[in-house]
């Protein structure tokens, strides 16, 4: 018996062994290597130095990464609400009327869609006589057009947009799961005991959904964080500093400007903040039901 | 309110949601095919009084598309591969097999999903470098080569597998890998399927990192192509309408052809 154990935990390592070896090069790695390279100036150009904390108190006195942090955050908080529009529309692709498997396909498009193509479309759309104007302009709601994309005022709620119009289909599948899995007796027997429509979604869909709330909201929030590729394409932080949001700061450090060890201690400070963040959400969701994870 | 009516309202609701969610693809689409119009005429173009393939033909002869989408392809299949393989072998003894250390991996990987890398992405270009894969296509595919959230899904999928199975192939004397090959996998193709689907969006889309490895341009897959494109030809709208219509087709017909499987794979991801 001993003997037949010890040869499963062989077995076990010898399948995993492949998989963990990428892990370690490709995820853990970088998580490791990046705490002594933010404590050098390390870059291609130059002879590397080791520079104790001198990257971690420059950067709290580097006032672009400071709006970029500032940046992400207000990225951060207005993203999630995205869930709301996405829970409206699982409601609605959850109705058994025919070809509503046709809306859910639809709706899903843009999540498949890459980013790039995403951004393309949007930034046309959004030009100075794009389409948008034009049908903002005819429909009243604005009386001369507006360059959405480099009005220092408008341009990080414009990227927002993109991000959560790219994202709606994807968390309305997620929420989707969920409406499924509640029991329709349950919407019997509030309806028998009068609820109207209205009620039965604030009492009987919203709270069964919690845990699938609480899990959308961490990974909006992750995405949120992240978000990279439409402010890349788009705006490359500008105007000026208005949607410089801190991968894209730090992408241009380490990648354009070859700062790693700069970029480094920069990618620590807001690792450092989301595994922060993500801890909070985490106690949150320990009362909801994604026990899986 | 009567049901007829609830449904009615259901339906303007669902087709205006379709509009907002479409509308940006059919305008694209309706730009693409019609040759030497300015999206930002005024009033712009929204339907196309023609329609004609110029646009199409003029940019699949300007640019070399079957090299791109070749590229694409090839970039797509070995990551799908790769992905396919290492969470399958790594997520299996995490599902079925009783050892020392099982609980230790598990957190680690647990913390790898709470601890995004910013810096994650110097890193690999470091060490990209060093392994000197820069410039080709294992460089581009081995940093996302495995997920931790396809080891999660393909757990799940393999904790749904019977004991018994593995049970009755070691009573006929069965390596674990001829367990694992023979009679567990194909038990798990709906899995595999998933994690499948997920990963060709994934790399067929990638556009930053490929365009960090590679030096040289004519390697790039298709979103990197798109975005040289637009860098050379931002004047010439009908163009890259038509070549923003050809790098997202491909992937829009795989989705709608799979997306039963897909669909369910995602929702699968969170019910566990």
């Amino acid at each position: 018996m001993y003997k037949g154990f010890r040869s499963e935990s062989f077995s076990a390592w010898a399948f995993m062994a492949p998989g963990l070896l990428f892990l370690a090069v490709f995820t853990f790695w970088p998580i490791i290597y990046g705490i002594p390279l933010s404590l050098t100036d390390y870059s291609v150009i130059t002879e590397t130095n080791v520079v104790g904390l001198d990257n971690f108190t420059r950067a709290f006195q580097d006032h672009n990464f400071l709006i970029s942090l500032w940046n992400s955050l207000v990225y951060v908080l207005i993203v999630p609400v995205i869930q709301i529009i996405s829970i409206l529309m699982a409601i609605l692709v959850n109705s058994r009327i025919p070809g509503v498997k046709m809306f859910r396909a639809a709706y899903y498009i843009p999540v498949v869609t890459s980013m790039v193509a995403v951004a393309l479309i949007w930034s046309w759309l959004l030009g100075n006589n794009g389409v948008v104007n034009y049908l903002l302009l005819k429909a009243g709601i604005i009386s001369e057009q507006v360059s959405w994309l480099s009005t220092n005022s408008t341009a990080l709620y414009v990227l927002m947009f993109i991000t959560m119009w790219k994202g709606l289909g994807y968390y309305m599948m997620l929420y989707l799961a969920g409406l499924q899995g509640i029991p329709a007796d349950l919407y019997e027997a509030a309806r028998v005991d009068g609820a109207g429509p209205l009620r039965l979604i604030v009492h009987v869909t919203l709270p069964l959904l919690r845990p699938h709330i609480l899990f959308c909201t961490l990974i909006s929030v992750m995405g949120a964080i992240r978000v990279f590729d439409e402010v890349y394409i788009l705006t490359k932080g500008g105007p000026g500093t208005s949607t410089l949001t801190s991968s894209v700061y730090i992408f241009q450090k380490g990648l354009e400007q070859f700062n790693f060890g700069y970029a480094s201690a920069l990618g620590l400070i807001v690792s450092v903040m989301v595994g922060a963040l993500s801890v909070l959400v985490f106690r949150l969701n320990r009362k909801g039901g994604v026990n899986s994870y | 309110m009567p049901r007829s009516l609830r449904v009615l309202i259901t339906y303007i609701l669902l087709i205006l949601l379709a509009l907002f969610m479409m509308g940006p693809f059919l305008w694209l689409l309706s730009v693409s095919l019609m040759p030497g119009r300015n999206v930002f005429a005024n009033p712009p173009a929204i339907l196309p009084t023609f329609i004609a393939l110029d646009n199409y033909v003029q940019v699949w002869n300007f640019m070399n598309f079957p090299r791109y989408i070749l590229n694409t392809v090839i970039i797509t299949l070995l990551g799908v591969v790769f992905n396919i393989i290492l969470s399958c072998l790594t997520a299996y003894p995490l599902a079925a097999f009783r050892f020392k250390g099982r609980s230790l991996v598990f957190t680690l990987l647990i913390s790898t999903m709470i601890i995004p890398s910013a810096t994650a992405m110097i890193v690999h270009y470091l060490t990209i470098q060093a392994f000197q894969l820069g410039n080709t296509f294992f460089g581009v595919v081995l940093p996302a080569a495995v997920s931790v959230f396809n080891i999660f899904l393909m757990r799940q999928t393999f904790l749904g597998i019977p004991a018994d199975i593995r049970d009755s192939g070691k009573m006929d004397g069965a390596s674990e890998l001829r367990i694992f090959i023979q009679l567990v996998m194909p038990l798990v193709k709906p899995g595999i399927a998933v994690i499948g689907l997920l990963e060709v969006m994934a790399f067929w889309n990638n556009f930053l990192w490929p365009i960090v490895v590679l030096d040289d341009p004519e390697k790039y897959p298709l979103a990197a192509a798109l975005t040289y494109l637009n860098g050379q030809f931002s004047y010439n709208f009908g163009w890259i309408a038509a070549g923003t219509m050809i790098s997202v087709l491909p992937i829009i017909l795989v989705f709608l052809f799979t997306q039963k499987y897909y669909m369910e794979g995602i929702a699968g991801a969170i019910k566990g």
